[in-house]
C-alpha cells in the first residue's frame, strides 16, 4: 500500500517523457516474447543420452596419468587447475560452446552446463586467476591437436578415437 | 574527442606504471624460473584478451552515470579492459589487466589503471586439492560477482545489484596489493574453495566523497586490508554457497580542526546462495556492511551497519537469449531504516538512506563475442545513487526510473 503513491508518482513523471514512455513498453514486449519462447523451447531440450556415442577423455600419448576423478576433471576444464596430478602442465582443448558434443560432455561427464563453463572461463580470464582453454572447431581437429600437443587434454566420441591419443578413464 | 582520448591513454600508461610496483616485485620472485623462458612452448601459452562495453543510461529523475535525465540520456558509462597472461612454468601463471572505466564523473576517470597484476604459483595440484598463492595486485573474491564486476559478459544484467555492488566506495573492495592464498578441496559432498588475502587496500577519491571528507583538506591513507571467502559447490554442480568478509582500513591525516587524525574501517560480510538449473538460475545475496570512523571528534565519530540483499531469477530462453527479474534493497543504517532520524538531524533527505530497486532485463548474444542488453529499473530511494559534487542530495527525487542499453564486445 505504501508503494501505491510511489507508482502513481512515477507514472506521472513517465507521461511527461515521451521517450521513456515508449521504450519500457518495448522492453515489456521483448520480455513477453522471451517468456513465450522459453515455454516453447523447454521440451525441445530434453534429449536421451542413450542415442549418442559415449564421450571419452583423451590426452597426448606421453601423458603419464591414466585416470582422473570427476572433480579434478571439472577443475581442469574450468581452468582452475593447471597441471596433471604428476605436475606436468595441462593444455585443455574444447569444442565450440554450441557444439552438441561439447554440451553433452559438460553435462554428462562434468555435471556442469556449457553456460556455467563459459562463465567460469570468463571469470578466470578477467580476474587474473587463470587462462582460457584452447578452442578447436570439430572432433577431427580435436584429435589432431591432442595427439600433437604435449600435456593435452580433450574429449572425443568413441568413433573418433584412434591410437594417436591416450584414453583417460574417469572415476 | 578522439585526440583527447588517445592523449589520456598515453598519459594513463605512465600513471598505471606507478601502481605496478608490487607487480614488478612479484615478477622478481619468478626469476629462478628464467632459464625456461626461452622455451617455445611457454610462448605458446601467451594469451591476450579484452572487452569493451558502452551503455546508454536514461533516467526520468536523478542522474546516474552522467547527465542521464537530460536530453537523450548519458553515454558516460564505458568499460574497456585488456589483459595478457603467460605460463612461464607448469605451475606458474603471470597475468595483468589494465582497465579504463568511466561511470559519469570526470573524463579523467577513464585513465587506464592496473586492475590486477599477479604472479600465481600453484604449489599443490593433485586429484584431491589445489593450493596456490597470488602475489601482486589481486582481485578480491567478494560475493559472487566482485572479481569481474567490470566485465559485462560475467554480469547477469547491465548493472549488478547496486545494494551490494554499488559504486560509492568501489576502490576499497576491488583489489588489494599484497598476497592471496587459495585452496580448493574436493570432498564426497562437493568442492570447498577457500581464499584469503592480506595487503594494502586501494583507496581513491570515491571513499573521501562517500564519507563526506572531501570538504576537508586532509587525506585518507590506505591501511591494511584483509579479505576471505569460503565457497561450496555441491556434487551435482547445482548448489553454490559462499561467505565473504573483508576488513579495509584507512588513516585520515587532517591538517586543521574540526578534523584531526582519525581512522576509518570498513567491515562487510556477504552471504551468497545460487541454484543453477539448465534453463534458469536463482541467486540471492545478503550483506552487512559496518563502517566505523574513530578518533576524529565526538561529532564525527560514528559506527553504523548497513544492510543489503537481493533475489534474482535469470532464465535462459535459448542459447543466445536470457532475461532476468530482480528485487534489490539497500539500507544505509539498520538503526534508522527509513532514514527519518538522518533527516531530523539535518544531514539530508530520508530517502538518501535506502533504495528499493525492481529490475527487469534481457541479454542477447548474437555471436559468442557480442552481447546486447537492455534493462529497466524502478527505484524508490537514492541510497546507492553515485554522489555527484554538483548536485546535493536534497535535490534528488525519491522515486525514479532508469532505462539502460548496452553493447559489449570481447575477444
Amino acid at each position: 500500500m505504501a508503494h501505491k503513491p510511489a507508482i502513481q508518482q512515477a507514472s506521472v513523471k513517465i507521461r511527461t517523457m515521451p521517450l521513456f514512455c515508449l521504450i519500457p513498453s518495448a522492453i515489456r514486449t521483448v520480455v513477453l516474447a522471451a517468456l513465450m519462447l522459453a515455454l516453447m523451447a523447454g521440451p525441445a531440450n530434453a534429449q536421451s543420452p542413450e542415442q549418442h556415442a559415449a564421450i571419452r577423455l583423451v590426452a597426448h600419448p606421453t601423458v603419464a596419468t591414466s585416470w582422473l576423478n570427476r572433480d579434478t576433471t571439472r577443475a581442469i576444464f574450468a581452468m582452475r587447475q593447471r597441471t596433471w596430478p604428476d605436475g606436468e602442465a595441462v593444455q585443455v582443448f574444447v569444442l565450440p560452446n554450441r557444439d552438441p558434443v561439447h554440451a553433452r560432455f559438460a553435462k554428462e561427464q562434468l555435471a556442469v552446463y556449457p553456460h556455467q563453463l563459459q562463465l567460469a572461463w570468463d571469470r578466470m580470464v578477467f580476474s587474473g586467476m587463470g587462462q582460457a582453454p584452447n578452442r578447436v572447431s570439430n572432433q577431427l581437429e580435436m584429435r589432431e591437436k591432442v595427439a600433437n600437443t604435449p600435456g593435452a587434454l580433450g574429449y572425443l566420441e568413441r568413433e573418433y578415437i584412434d591410437e594417436s591419443v591416450h584414453v583417460i578413464s574417469m572415476e | 574527442m578522439r585526440v583527447s582520448m588517445s592523449f589520456q591513454w598515453n598519459e594513463g600508461i605512465s600513471i598505471a606504471c606507478k601502481h605496478t610496483k608490487w607487480f614488478w616485485v612479484s615478477l622478481l620472485a619468478i626469476y629462478p624460473f628464467a632459464p625456461t623462458w626461452a622455451n617455445d612452448s611457454m610462448l605458446d601459452t601467451l594469451q591476450v584478451h579484452g572487452f569493451l562495453s558502452q551503455a546508454l543510461v536514461i533516467t526520468d529523475d536523478n542522474n546516474f552515470f552522467g547527465n542521464s535525465s537530460k536530453n537523450a540520456g548519458s553515454l558516460e558509462y564505458t568499460e574497456l579492459g585488456l589483459n595478457a597472461s603467460i605460463r612461464p612454468h607448469s605451475n606458474l601463471l603471470v597475468a595483468a589487466q589494465v582497465l579504463s572505466r568511466r561511470a559519469g564523473g570526470e573524463t579523467s576517470d577513464a585513465i587506464p589503471t592496473l586492475d590486477y597484476g599477479v604472479v600465481d604459483y600453484q604449489m599443490v595440484s593433485n586429484q584431491q586439492r589445489t593450493i596456490g598463492l597470488q602475489l601482486g595486485r589481486f582481485k578480491n573474491p567478494f560475493g559472487l560477482y566482485n572479481q569481474t564486476r567490470d566485465v559485462a559478459f560475467t554480469r547477469p544484467s547491465i548493472l549488478l545489484p547496486q545494494s551490494i555492488y554499488f559504486d560509492r566506495t568501489r576502490s576499497l573492495g576491488m583489489a588489494g596489493d599484497g598476497a592471496s592464498l587459495y585452496h580448493e578441496e574436493r570432498t564426497q559432498a562437493g568442492v570447498f574453495r577457500f581464499q584469503a588475502g592480506v595487503g594494502k587496500a586501494r583507496i581513491e577519491d570515491d571513499v573521501d566523497l562517500a564519507l563526506g571528507l572531501d570538504r576537508f583538506p586532509g587525506t585518507l591513507q590506505a591501511g591494511s586490508s584483509a579479505i576471505g571467502q569460503v565457497r561450496f559447490e555441491d556434487n551435482s554442480g547445482r548448489f553454490l554457497m559462499a561467505v565473504s568478509t573483508a576488513s579495509a582500513n584507512a588513516n585520515y591525516q587532517g591538517s586543521q580542526p574540526p578534523l584531526d587524525n582519525g581512522s576509518f574501517q570498513f567491515l562487510p560480510w556477504v552471504f551468497s546462495l545460487q541454484y543453477n538449473h539448465e534453463l534458469w538460475s536463482l541467486t540471492s545475496e545478503y550483506a552487512l556492511r559496518t563502517i566505523e570512523l574513530d578518533g576524529f571528534n565526538p561529532g564525527i565519530d560514528q559506527k553504523k551497519t548497513g544492510e543489503s540483499w537481493y533475489v534474482q531469477y535469470t532464465r535462459r530462453v535459448a542459447s543466445d537469449w536470457q532475461w532476468l527479474v530482480r528485487f534489490d534493497r539497500l539500507i544505509n543504517d539498520r538503526n534508522d531504516r527509513s532514514g527519518s532520524a538522518y533527516e531530523q538531524s539535518g544531514l539530508g533527505p530520508a530517502h538518501s538512506q535506502f533504495a528499493d530497486d525492481i529490475t527487469v532485463g534481457v541479454q542477447w548474444m548474437p555471436r559468442p563475442n557480442i552481447m546486447l542488453a537492455g534493462e529497466y529499473h524502478h527505484v524508490d530511494g537514492t541510497g546507492w545513487l553515485p554522489l555527484n559534487t554538483d548536485a546535493s542530495a536534497s535535490e534528488t527525487s525519491r522515486h525514479w526510473n532508469m532505462l539502460l542499453f548496452q553493447l559489449s564486445l570481447r575477444f
